[in-house]
């Protein structure tokens, strides 16, 4: 990236990082305190989820502005306390949803707020994926990652959604289960939710990890939006090749956009503007309130309210 | 020994049985309050026309009953009552009061009920529920349905949009899947689904998700609608499994696609109907499968259990999507008999 100087990695896993640092030819830090002392304008804090907000208060304290890796926080409580001590002081706090930065679901959104489906009514969405329990196993782990499917996929849809609409989540009703993958272990592999919006709105997400392992890719996310003057179909990854090979089988390589590149280049200019970025912290304290909510409501059978962070 | 039915409404529905049977050689007579109505697509198929219950009853040995929603319950208990086996159109009934009054004449008279859940006869959710039941994917965990079309065109008034008498779009369409994913995952325990018809009537759209789950822990996400523009008529299921995933979506995977030149305004049909090239169509299959059951008396994929229980699940959603809540519903194993 033009003008960005990779200063630096640091991973819990001295190994680890010394081998991925090595790959990029960029410098290890044995601690993040180093890391956070070498004059860094910003971090990116992509740790197990768990890990976000003692490293993101960290990074405050140092005074160095943070993206952090979805979800925000395993808990309400932490996701609270990061955006308050990112706003005491006074660094900016982004939360990483690249979805924010899809070309297809910006078409997506054009067509919503150009009117072209009349009223917008309801919205289904789909984020399924393979289980990731192999190269990062830590995803299923229910202290490391918070929780199962759920943690792992509703934030980005619960965002879009938001993010669509210019609207909150008010009640969610949530169902999950185990079977998927033959996974009997701690946390959800299938998930299903609604959610009703302030202004009305309601929706679905299928945030299951459904795509087993031999899938053409490692899942998708697409929203179909429904208004009073018709429907519009978003896959966000169907912009793929279809591969065939004969020592493997079928893949789809993508080759649209990286969102992800959006969504750094978006970190960057709003240090470099001095300005908010367009999906803060408190952004993904709203998404993480859908999956507390979501939670809840597997627990107790029934559509529960909202609780506002904040 | 001559197969003999009678089919009772010369509607839409009525015309698809008509041309099915047909086709199996069968040569049904008809019976329709409006008889011009009978005499037209009675002529049209060569079929003979009764004028009269009495008439209708004493001429066959089957009643296939394609009127209204509402009127399902009359009609059957009286063919019931006539000693005719029955074949109804789903749902079948617009209650389950009246459903379970259909059963009951059944059984009582001793004659074979069949539902008409024509869904289980399209040859990929047949195929599909096939490979779930060999254990191809392991259990299966979530699944999503989908059935997307536009409102049909019939004049305003017509019986089809008044909820009180065919139940609506959760109802008359979603019914469909909500019979395919216990087909394919069991009993059903909960109901949630929120609906736009029951949100904002004003809007005169139609469109609902539902989300079951299943006694064995399977959920399921099942979505109608008929927000679609002409001519859509998209299905798409997806069954997730402990080991593995099977994906059908209409739309994704049409045999055969047009590419014409713009020439004046369509010329679709009243209903959409889902059409992938078959030798032979799935009401076809159905209504054979249903006539060799009673010849053989064996049973059919789909039991009047099936019928009484889809339609259950069909009411819940609509409760649903008045209230709010949450539905429950017993499993049917207590309630089951044949």
């Amino acid at each position: 990236m033009p003008g960005v100087e990779l200063v630096g990695l640091w991973d819990e896993n001295d190994g680890r990082g010394r081998t991925t640092a090595g790959r990029h030819d960029i410098p290890f830090f044995p601690t993040e305190t180093a890391l956070l002392g070498a004059r860094l304008d910003g971090v990116v804090v992509a740790s197990v989820n768990s890990e976000h907000r003692r490293l993101t208060e960290n990074a405050a304290a140092a005074g160095v502005d943070v993206l952090c890796e979805k979800p925000l926080a395993t808990r309400l409580d932490d996701g609270r306390a990061m955006v308050a001590a990112c706003a005491a002081a006074n660094v900016r706090l982004m939360i990483a949803f690249p979805m924010r930065f899809s070309p297809v679901l910006a078409k997506l959104s054009d067509a919503i707020r150009g009117g072209t489906l009349g009223e917008v009514v309801c919205l289904e969405g789909v984020n399924t994926g393979e289980m990731p329990d192999g190269h990062a196993g830590w995803f299923a782990d229910p202290v490391l990652a918070g929780g199962g499917a759920i943690m792992d996929h509703v934030v980005h849809l619960a965002d879009a959604y938001r993010w669509l609409l210019g609207a909150d989540v008010t009640e969610v009703y949530a169902v999950a289960n185990r079977i998927l993958q033959d996974h009997h272990g701690g946390v959800e592999t299938g998930g299903l939710l609604s959610l009703r919006f302030d202004n009305g709105v309601f929706a679905t997400i299928d945030c299951s990890w459904s795509k087993p392992r031999g899938y053409p890719t490692w899942g998708g996310l697409s929203i179909e939006a429904v208004g009073s003057a018709g429907v519009a179909s978003a896959d966000a990854f169907r912009q793929h090749l279809v591969v065939h090979r004969a020592d493997a089988g079928e893949s789809w390589p993508f080759w649209g956009s990286n969102a992800d590149v959006g969504m750094l280049t978006e970190f960057v200019a709003a240090i470099r503007e001095d300005r908010e970025p367009t999906v803060t912290g408190v952004d993904g304290l709203r998404a993480l309130e859908v999956v507390d909510a979501a939670y809840r409501s597997v627990e107790s059978g029934e559509p529960v309210s909202v609780q506002r962070a904040e | 020994m001559t197969f003999r039915v009678g089919i009772v409404g010369a509607g839409f529905m009525g015309e698809t049985h008509v041309a099915a049977w047909t086709a199996e050689r069968v040569t049904p007579v008809l019976l329709d309050h409006d008889a011009a109505r009978a005499d037209s697509l009675a002529g049209r198929f060569g079929a003979r026309v009764a004028t009269s219950f009495e008439e209708l009853f004493a001429a066959v040995d089957v009643v296939d009953v394609c009127t209204p929603t509402h009127q399902h319950a009359d009609v059957a208990v009286r063919a019931a009552a006539a000693g005719r086996h029955v074949i109804c159109e789903k749902p079948l009934a617009r209650t389950v009061e009246d459903a379970e009054a259909i059963v009951a004449a059944c059984e009582r008279a001793g004659v074979r009920l069949f539902v008409a859940h024509v869904v289980r006869f399209f040859p990929e959710y047949d195929a599909a529920r096939r490979l779930v039941a060999e254990g191809g994917i392991g259990d299966p965990a979530v699944l999503r349905l989908k059935r997307a079309s536009f409102r049909p065109r019939r004049a305003p008034g017509h019986w089809f949009f008044d909820p009180a008498l065919s139940g609506g779009m959760i109802v008359d369409l979603m019914i469909h899947d909500f019979d395919y994913a216990r087909w394919v995952a069991g009993d059903v325990v909960a109901v949630q689904c929120h609906s736009v018809a029951a949100d904002r009537p004003e809007l005169g759209v139609e469109h609902a998700y539902a989300i079951l789950t299943h006694e064995s822990g399977a959920i399921s996400h099942v979505t109608g609608s008929w927000a679609y523009g002409p001519p859509t008529f998209r299905t798409s299921l997806e069954i997730a499994g402990s080991r593995g995933l099977v994906e059908h979506d209409s739309a994704v995977a049409p045999p055969i696609v047009t590419y014409l030149q713009p020439r004046g305004p369509d010329s679709d049909g009243a209903v959409g109907l889902p059409g992938s090239p078959l030798a032979e169509d799935p009401f076809r299959l159905e209504l054979r499968e249903f006539r060799g059951s009673i010849e053989r008396d064996v049973a059919a994929r789909v039991t009047a259990r099936d019928g009484v229980e889809a339609l259950r699940i069909a009411l819940a959603a609509a409760e649903s999507a008045r209230s709010g809540r949450i539905v429950r519903l017993r499993s049917a194993a207590a309630g089951a008999t044949r």
